[in-house]
């Protein structure tokens, strides 16, 4: 039989808290080849297969249906998901890694402190400079979709791959969505949050992929682990 | 009949007297972001070049053809034309039985005068064309993106705000986002910059010292225009509730195609509105003879106020036809108007009337293979 495979962070805060989440809960995670390995086992489980991925290989692993579970971010789980219900279950919410999604512009803007007043500017900055408004993000998705359903039209993204929070200054877009947990990182680069552009209140979760193939030997490995979340 | 035979027949009925054109497959991916924005993108099939350039297989006919004849009256030429083609378009699927990659034979006419009949001549071509592809309507839904803004304006709105609503009408989340969205009255800071005798200077003393002096590529300028913009509403008191009853009952018509122009006309006369009825008489018109050049389409013809208002470049008359064996969301045949579009890409040196009419040779083999 073919173990089922548990997609745990690989590094960082994620990492520590997730392995203290399991530890409370009689899952103790044993690594090979040191705290830089990257593969492990849980102690007492050899049933299942335990890989440590980045949080986005994980949400795309459990997507695609290549990872039967594991820990990872909402924020990512839904913005890469074409189909979030059809693609992945949530078990737990962890309480643990919290951070908000949300929508900034320059603190500048006086005038704009809604979505509705985001449309309204980006309007009136395509008329006068034949193009829209930019918006600076790596949540690509999420932004759409949050947008649509405002019924905000006049922008475009541009794809971010770090450091967000400072496209404004550089001059490469106007707008970001970005994740933020106290928002001053935003602050201390002249950002203010929209009254109501909060897309997601993200935590991190313990998902099962609704895409893998699940015998009934790999759903047994991990039912004790999904009892207890 | 294989597909190949369906688009000549398809073919004899939308080509004749039209210049046949194969224009790029590949755009730069800014002609139709740029355009329709961002939500299109979902069904855009893009790549990013060596260099970042980010480019799209043409999603359709009608924005290459429309970007060649903007190129032609942008260089001087006045007269009326019409193109056809049976081409290759791209399209990411929105349901998995549909291809990536397909033909769509159609035709696409400019002209410099409003000739009202052009849309129902068009309309009968294209019906006519899947008939002779073997394929009758199950149903044909029409709509007229002219009616709602018609309505809008007649509101007795600001300018502002009514301007806010048809662009939201457009958008995924429609006038019920904006109606629903909240309203933050203007900070005393943002009120004194605006009565101040040198607005200006005042914002940008205010900028400097919060030291936010950082405003990206908006000028001050723009800043003080939004804060006009919402101080107008403001006054304005807002969005009166018998303006939510009207539109309500607009997003919610879906009726007999023949009834429609009663059922709006009831509308305004409830709501004691005289504006709209250009509007309406022109669409009614336009479906009377709709019902002469093809009784029987005229028979399975549905209306909905709000029907195409996520097709971002039509802007009048259109239609979708539906057969057997295919969702509503897999339409045979379309078609409409889509005046502002030469416009928009031109950035309003030149326009032209417009229209398009294609059908689906894949579809319609499968609507036979269906009935």
């Amino acid at each position: 039989m073919t173990k089922p495979v548990l997609a745990l962070p690989s590094k960082g805060r994620l990492k520590e808290q997730a392995e203290a989440w399991l530890g409370a809960r009689g899952f103790h995670l044993e690594q090979s080849g040191g705290a830089r390995g990257y593969s492990a086992a849980l102690k007492g489980h050899p049933e299942i297969d335990v890989k440590l991925l980045s949080a986005r290989e994980i949400a795309e692993g459990l997507i695609s249906g290549a990872l039967h579970a594991g820990i990872t971010g909402e924020d990512l789980l839904y913005d890469l998901a074409p189909d979030a219900a059809g693609d992945f279950e949530t078990l737990a919410r962890l309480g643990f890694g919290g951070a908000d999604v949300v929508v900034a512009v320059p603190a500048a803007w006086i005038d704009v402190d809604t979505m509705a007043d985001l449309e309204r500017a980006g309007a009136t900055f395509r008329k006068r400079h034949h193009r829209r408004l930019r918006v600076a993000t790596k949540y690509l998705h999420l932004t759409r979709q949050f947008f649509g359903a405002k019924s905000v039209g006049e922008y475009r993204l541009v794809e971010s791959a770090g450091a967000t929070e400072a496209a404004p200054a550089t001059g490469s877009a106007d707008v970001i969505v970005d994740i933020t947990s106290t928002g001053a990182t935003l602050v201390a680069n002249g950002l203010k949050v929209l009254s109501d552009g909060v897309i997601l209140k993200s935590e991190a979760v313990l998902a099962r992929s609704r895409r893998a193939l699940w015998t009934p030997e790999q759903t047994g490995a991990l039912g004790t682990l999904f009892q207890s979340a | 009949m294989k597909e190949a035979a369906l688009m000549k027949a398809a073919r004899a009925i939308l080509a004749p007297d039209a210049e046949e054109i194969d224009p790029p497959y590949i755009l730069p991916a800014d002609l139709p972001l740029e355009l329709s924005g961002e939500s299109i993108r979902a069904r855009l099939c893009t790549f990013t070049d060596a260099r970042g350039a980010e480019w799209a297989m043409r999603p359709d006919l009608t924005l290459p053809v429309a970007e060649i004849e903007t190129q032609r009256r942008l260089s001087g030429a006045q007269d009326d034309r019409a193109y056809s083609y049976a081409a290759r378009a791209f399209r990411l699927p929105a349901s998995s039985s549909d291809p990536m990659e397909f033909t769509q034979v159609g035709r696409e006419h400019f002209s410099s005068a409003d000739g009202e009949d052009d849309d129902m001549i068009l309309f009968g071509r294209v019906i006519e064309a899947a008939r002779m592809c073997g394929v009758a309507p199950r149903s044909v839904m029409i709509g007229d993106l002219a009616i709602v803004p018609a309505f809008i304006d007649a509101l007795d709105l600001p300018e502002l705000t009514a301007a806010r609503l048809k662009r939201a009408f457009r958008q995924e989340g429609g006038v019920r986002a904006l109606l629903e969205a909240p309203v933050r009255a203007l900070t005393p800071q943002a009120r004194a910059i605006l009565d101040a005798d040198d607005p200006l200077a005042k914002l940008s003393a205010a900028l400097e010292q919060q030291s936010t002096a950082r405003i990206g590529s908006r000028s001050p300028d723009e800043i003080l225009e939004g804060l006009a913009a919402r101080r107008a509403e403001d006054e304005a008191g807002g969005i009166p509730q018998s303006v939510h009853g009207v539109l309500k009952a607009l997003g919610e018509l879906d009726c007999d195609a023949r009834a429609a122009a009663d059922l709006l006309d009831d509308l305004c006369q409830q709501h004691r509105l005289e504006g709209p009825r250009r509007a309406i008489g022109a669409f009614a018109e336009r479906f009377e003879s709709l019902e002469n050049i093809e009784p029987e389409a005229g028979d399975v013809s549905r209306f909905r106020a709000d029907f195409g208002r996520r097709f971002t470049y039509y802007d009048g008359f259109l239609f979708e036809v539906l057969a057997q064996g295919l969702t509503d969301r897999q339409p045979v045949a379309a078609g409409g108007r889509y005046d502002g579009l030469i416009a928009a890409l031109s950035n309003g040196k030149v326009s032209a009337y417009a229209l398009g009419g294609v059908v689906r040779p894949d579809r319609l083999l499968r609507a036979k293979a269906a009935s």
